[in-house]
């Protein structure tokens, strides 16, 4: 008889998704299929607000990375203004984009996917989580959570606020950066270096190793990729044109306000969330032996499209990386190892910026006027190429707008990615928690963000797994 | 400028985080609260009060491993227990239930293990919540009557609680 197994929520990565794995009648993986939970009615009710509100709106969309909306609305406004901020405006901006960065991938690395290579993936569950690794290495976790202080003080300092940004405003950065903050900011850039240097350095030394057969095996499935790279083809997480690179290697560029010309939204009728996919290499397919108009986003992705890195020792990296596993690399479980490049290209990116002279410019931003328009604003999000598209009236006033976030772009391939690994881990209808854990595992590498909607104190999410019959019947529950 | 890097919701011995989803309802709770008191009333040195919005276990989770961090704790949020709406009452972190797998992820605020790991690492820990009416399943900013009357009547109590040093 074939059965059903749902797993929900997926635990540790932002949001709640639900698994459903169905078996066949030997109980082997006829297919999975992962579930999330969208944030609705944002269009109608941003539909005639004043635009320049979007930037201060956006960051109570999500409350993980409110700094890559509010950037991305900030530039959609400009577009729609049709100014460019003045230098000092654009370098505040994309130093604040480099530190959230930072805060982000710290998290991820060492306290969200960390728990399944610092305390094994096999580990019991009361391990595997954020206190299992200060356990298992305090030293490194102090240093860690130091960081993350850090990088949480100099957003702090630069936004004069702690969360939900309203700094940067259409046109620019509504707050100078005064010589002594530069001076307080440049000291812990570069004890955040230093942490981002130790980090890849120990991972490739005492994690990768130790792991490299599951990087090879879990959830890898072939596909293209998106990204941003700036006039000279290298990575940029702030600015540049979107580029796709197929699964041969041949790239397309366009600027942001095109990508409706490339990019298409399939439906599918089990989920809420949509599926991005490259038009010119549509039709949509999922089939994983041969996949059809599927991009990846989000770290991994970046390092593929791009050329280069501009910062020196992000770039040795890159070469190493590329030397490793070729260009692009497929494998799944590199996304990890693609974020600790980002991690230090951002640390040497915020090192560049705060040496610049220009950034304490007290010309940071520019005058708008409203004016009827369309404006599409982008930023490389931790999570993935971020899309915002507004349109206004003549007044100024919002009258359509579109967001395509970075977890959707990896929409199609994290259910590809699931199936992948529930195929190669449950034989027989027989699983434990490690393969269960082995699966999460292959949602975890695309740090996913699924969801912004409500939430309650009282704790109403678990995961629950059911195991049901193809007719729909209940054979068997159980939370672990 | 002397700096030591640590937040200023670490810093100050009193933490007063309100969280919710503005965008929902009466989920808005808490975030309103922190408004209220953040335009009506004069701050002492002592308290931090933060609108932590749906970004409230990242701070939780920076809390929980901080060296530097607050003796006292109070969460200010929107509840369902079943009472009248608008109701405050508050819960103590071992009355949620614990649901020990919904532990350490980002979003659903703040998870009963993360608020218990804290009181156990020897922080006054306290909720303030507020039952709210049905939510809404889309976007619907704004709410109910009763859930913005007892805005002041929180701001009230967390005064009479934690403004006056011990």
């Amino acid at each position: 008889m074939s059965k059903t197994i749902v797993i929900q929520p997926v635990t540790r990565i932002e949001g709640h998704a639900k698994i459903t794995i169905q078996l066949d009648d030997a109980g082997n993986v006829d297919r999975a299929r992962v579930n999330v939970i969208e944030l609705r009615g944002f269009e109608r009710f941003c539909k005639g607000r004043p635009v320049e509100d979007m930037p201060r709106i956006v960051t109570r969309i999500c409350g993980v990375c409110p700094w890559s909306h509010h950037l991305a609305a900030a530039k959609a406004c400009d577009a729609v203004f049709g100014v460019e901020p003045p230098p000092a405006g654009r370098k505040l901006r994309e130093l604040c984009n480099s530190i959230a960065y930072m805060e982000e991938h710290i998290l991820h690395f060492y306290f969200l996917a960390g728990a399944d290579f610092l305390v094994g993936p096999d580990a019991d569950y009361t391990e595997r989580n954020v206190l299992g690794i200060v356990k298992a290495a305090p030293e490194i976790a102090q240093r860690v959570v130091r960081v993350r202080h850090l990088c949480a003080r100099m957003l702090e300092i630069l936004a004069g606020k702690a969360i939900h940004p309203q700094v940067a405003v259409p046109g620019g950065f509504s707050k100078p950066l005064l010589p002594e903050e530069q001076k307080a900011l440049c000291a812990m850039a570069a004890e955040a270096h230093d942490l981002a240097r130790f980090s890849i350095a120990f991972a490739k030394e005492n994690v990768f190793p130790k792991y490299l057969d599951l990087v090879k095996s879990l959830g890898t499935i072939t596909t293209g990729f998106i990204g941003t790279v700036d006039d000279k083809g290298a990575l940029n997480l702030y600015d540049g044109k979107l580029r796709l690179m197929a699964q041969d290697g041949t790239l397309e560029e366009f600027p942001y306000d095109r990508y409706t010309d490339y990019i298409a939204e399939h439906v599918e009728s089990w989920s809420y969330l949509k599926f991005p996919y490259a038009k010119k290499w549509g039709p949509f397919s999922m089939d994983l032996d041969h996949p059809s108009g599927i991009y990846r986003s989000n770290t991994l992705a970046r390092m593929n499209v791009c050329e280069c890195i501009d910062t020196p020792l992000a770039q040795a990296e890159l070469e190493e990386f590329r030397r490793n596993f070729g260009r692009p690399a497929q494998l799944t479980l590199l996304y990890h190892w693609a974020r600790l490049i980002e991690l230090l290209y951002n640390s040497e990116n915020a090192m560049r910026l705060l040496n610049d002279p220009e950034i304490t410019s007290p010309e940071t931003r520019v005058k708008v006027e409203p004016r009827a328009a369309r404006g599409v604003g982008s930023v490389e999000a931790p999570r993935g190429t971020l899309i915002h598209d507004y349109e206004t009236d003549a007044d100024g006033m919002v009258t359509s707008v579109n967001l395509i976030v970075g977890t959707t772009h990896n929409n199609a391939p994290i259910n590809m990615s699931v199936t992948q690994a529930a195929k190669t881990r449950i034989k027989n209808g027989e699983y434990d928690q490690g393969v269960m854990n082995t699966i999460e595992m292959a949602i975890r590498a695309y740090d996913p963000c699924l969801s912004c909607a409500t939430h309650r104190l009282d704790g109403r999410l678990f995961v629950k797994v059911d195991i049901v019959d193809a007719w729909g019947q209940l054979l068997d529950s159980f939370a672990n | 400028m002397e700096d030591s890097g640590t937040p200023e919701f670490c810093r100050k011995p009193v933490l007063i985080l309100g969280c919710g989803n503005v965008f929902f309802g009466d989920d808005g709770f808490g975030c309103a609260a922190i408004e209220y008191m953040q335009s009506r009333c004069e701050m002492p040195e002592h308290v931090c009060l933060l609108d932590g919005g749906t970004g409230v276990r990242k701070l939780l989770f920076t809390l929980l491993l901080s060296a530097v961090r607050p003796a006292r704790l109070l969460i200010i949020d929107a509840v369902d227990t079943g009472r009248t709406p608008g109701e405050l009452v508050e819960i103590r972190p071992s009355e949620l239930p614990v649901k020990k797998l919904d532990d350490f992820a980002m979003h659903e605020v703040p998870s009963s293990n993360l608020l218990e790991e804290l009181r156990r690492s020897g922080m006054e820990v306290r909720i303030l919540g507020c039952q709210t009416g049905p939510l809404p399943d889309q976007i619907c900013p704004g709410m109910c009557g009763p859930v913005e009357a007892a805005v002041p009547k929180a701001a009230e109590w967390i005064a009479r609680e934690y403004f006056t040093r011990l």
